[in-house]
């Protein structure tokens, strides 16, 4: 029991964050390096298309920004201990044009030529995701078209008065989609990212729209006193979970896309709130002060029982799901006041093989990738606040740096 | 036995009465027989009993029309003792209203994340609710918003900016 207790204390006194942890497992990935033959090198970019093969969990990128001819066959001696070189034209005039040809490194032969263009400079980010993510595809390796989604997030801009931006998930481009008053919780209303939900205030009371990004329509689907959040939406795009509170207490319900019939989840007299989909949409997990603390609970849609699944912590009041798999955030410190540890955990329905993701900082807002491989989340650190992403499976990290603005709600 | 019993008494209660006794106390001169005077050297307090206990340890009052702020500890929504002033203030103001509608406004500090914290907002207003129809509100005429994190009056880093945070704002509909 003694070493048990010794190994244990052990683990967790040299628990470090994700990204630290992953450098060593390199044994399936490709080794490959760029060439970048655009006429003048742009570091920007080339630091992209590093990121998505980083992230990817598939390659062992080449962190050199090399040069070199696109149409040559020849491979600088240096790279012939790679497997594969990338080599890419970056142009942008009016619109932004990139050619890619991935070359095998021992000998030359092209593997894969491509080329992409947008009618805008902003949106070169995802040239470099696309691209990424067929080289990927080429190689067969699992998808990684989660990089070529949009992340949407609104942020506070003044007291009452927030944005909601749409951006690539590596913050690159951003583009504010609703501004002027107070808008909240953007949520991706259907697989494709044509439209989505968000809470306005605009009106007496918070009120529930769905706005099409890209004919700008808009559709009100209710109003609820007290609060109103789109917490979830199923696969299908077909119902959706909300928080609301019709009679001043905030409940989970799960509503048609439309609004048109709604059903009431949770019934408890203090707050349910966060309502996800897990165990074929069967089920939610959610997060209750119940217990007098905020903490993670499950039930079924139809029944009445009430479970809970975490066990550990005294402040766990975010969470996210995917499948069978859970991810929550838990106040690790106890100031009342200041910067608090929330470290993120990863879990399943049945609350078996709790592990955890982050070891240090303020990780919140935690979001799996539609394929659940990724989290993403927000960490906040003494350098400032970031966008962080984490590999489940690789444990690869990345963190990208965020404006000073405080985020209020995310989704991707 | 009831002679010793009378008498014991009344001998305890003589001594009593004489330890009771007490010499006025001469303030003035040097002649001050007061050996600790540190009981004296801070002054009284003076109050106002039309604003007794609604200074709210001077965090202000961004309600508007009459109506008072209520504050909260942190992570909390239930009404403090030192808040029922405010509260009655508020079943004053609002009985005046003439049937006009209050919103009440539910604030958190910025601690909270997601969700959550917007249910915190939304459970402070429904106890300023829920309270003021206890001492007889009508409060069909109220309508709660919770604003989560998002009206702060307060921005600096500081714990009693943070309780300026954690409030009920209320007001009337226009």
């Amino acid at each position: 029991m003694r070493y048990l207790l010794l190994v244990l204390l052990s683990l967790n006194l040299f628990a470090v964050d994700a990204s630290l942890k992953i450098e060593k497992d390199v044994e399936h990935r490709s080794r490959i390096a760029l060439e970048d033959a655009s006429s003048s090198a742009n570091e920007q970019f080339f630091k992209i298309l590093l990121s998505d093969l980083k992230i990817s969990g598939h390659f062992l990128a080449d962190t050199r920004h090399h040069r070199g001819d696109l149409n040559s066959k020849f491979i600088t001696p240096a790279l012939k201990s790679k497997e594969y070189v990338l080599r890419y034209i970056l142009t942008q005039s009016s619109g932004t044009k990139l050619i890619i040809r991935l070359l095998k490194a021992s000998d030359g032969k092209e593997l894969f030529k491509k080329s992409y263009s947008i009618p805008t400079t902003s949106k070169a980010p995802f040239l470099a995701h696309k691209a990424i993510s067929d080289i990927n595809d080429v190689l067969k390796y699992p998808s990684i078209s989660w990089i070529n989604r949009y992340v949407v997030f609104s942020r506070y801009t003044s007291a009452k008065q927030s944005e909601i931006i749409l951006a690539d998930y590596t913050f690159n481009y951003k583009k504010v989609i609703i501004r002027g008053g107070l808008n909240l919780f953007p949520k991706w209303a259907d697989p494709k990212q044509k439209s989505l939900y968000y809470t306005s205030y605009a009106g007496m009371i918070p009120t529930l729209y769905r706005l099409n990004i890209y004919s700008g329509s808009k559709q009100k689907i209710t109003s609820s006193e007290g609060m109103l959040v789109c917490s979830d939406v199923s696969s299908n795009g077909s119902k959706i979970l909300v928080t609301m509170a019709p009679e001043g207490q905030a409940d989970i319900y799960e509503m048609s896309a439309s609004g048109g019939s709604k059903r009431r989840i949770t019934t408890f007299n203090g707050i349910d709130v966060n309502g996800k989909y897990i165990d074929n949409e069967s089920r939610i997990v959610f997060v209750s002060n119940r217990l007098g603390y905020a903490n993670i609970f499950k039930k079924s849609i139809s029944g009445s029982g009430v479970s809970q699944v975490v066990y550990h912590g005294r402040n766990n009041n975010a969470v996210d799901a995917h499948g069978s798999k859970i991810v929550y955030s838990s106040r690790e410190s106890q100031n009342s006041f200041g910067n608090n540890t929330f470290n993120l955990y990863l879990t399943s329905s049945t609350g078996s093989g709790t592990r955890p993701l982050t070891a240090s900082g303020t990780n919140q807002f935690p979001r799996f990738s539609t394929d659940g491989s990724i989290l993403q989340y927000i960490k906040h650190s003494g350098s400032g606040s970031s966008i962080g992403y984490t590999n489940l499976s690789s444990k690869q990290s990345l963190l990208f740096p965020l404006g000073v603005r405080k985020i209020q709600s995310l989704d991707w | 036995m009831i002679k010793k019993v009378i008498l014991t008494t009344a001998t305890f209660s003589l001594l009593l009465l004489t330890g009771c006794g007490q010499t006025a106390p001469d303030l003035g001169g040097s002649s001050n027989n007061i050996s600790d005077a540190s009981a004296l050297s801070g002054d009284t307090v003076s109050i106002n009993e039309n604003t007794y206990g609604n200074e709210l340890g001077g965090r202000g009052n961004s309600s508007s029309d009459g109506f008072q702020s209520v504050y909260f500890d942190f992570g909390d929504y239930g009404i403090s003792s030192g808040m029922e002033n405010a509260i009655s203030r508020n079943v004053n103001v609002a009985g005046n209203a003439n049937g006009r509608r209050i919103k009440i406004e539910g604030n958190c500090d910025e601690f909270g994340t997601d969700e959550y914290n917007y249910a915190l907002g939304l459970k402070r207003a429904k106890s300023v609710k829920d309270s003021m129809g206890a001492q007889g509100m009508d409060t069909s005429k109220m309508v709660m918003v919770s604003f989560g994190e998002s009206n702060p009056i307060c921005t600096n880093s500081t714990d009693s900016c943070y309780g300026k945070n954690r409030r009920v704002d209320l007001r009337l509909i226009k």
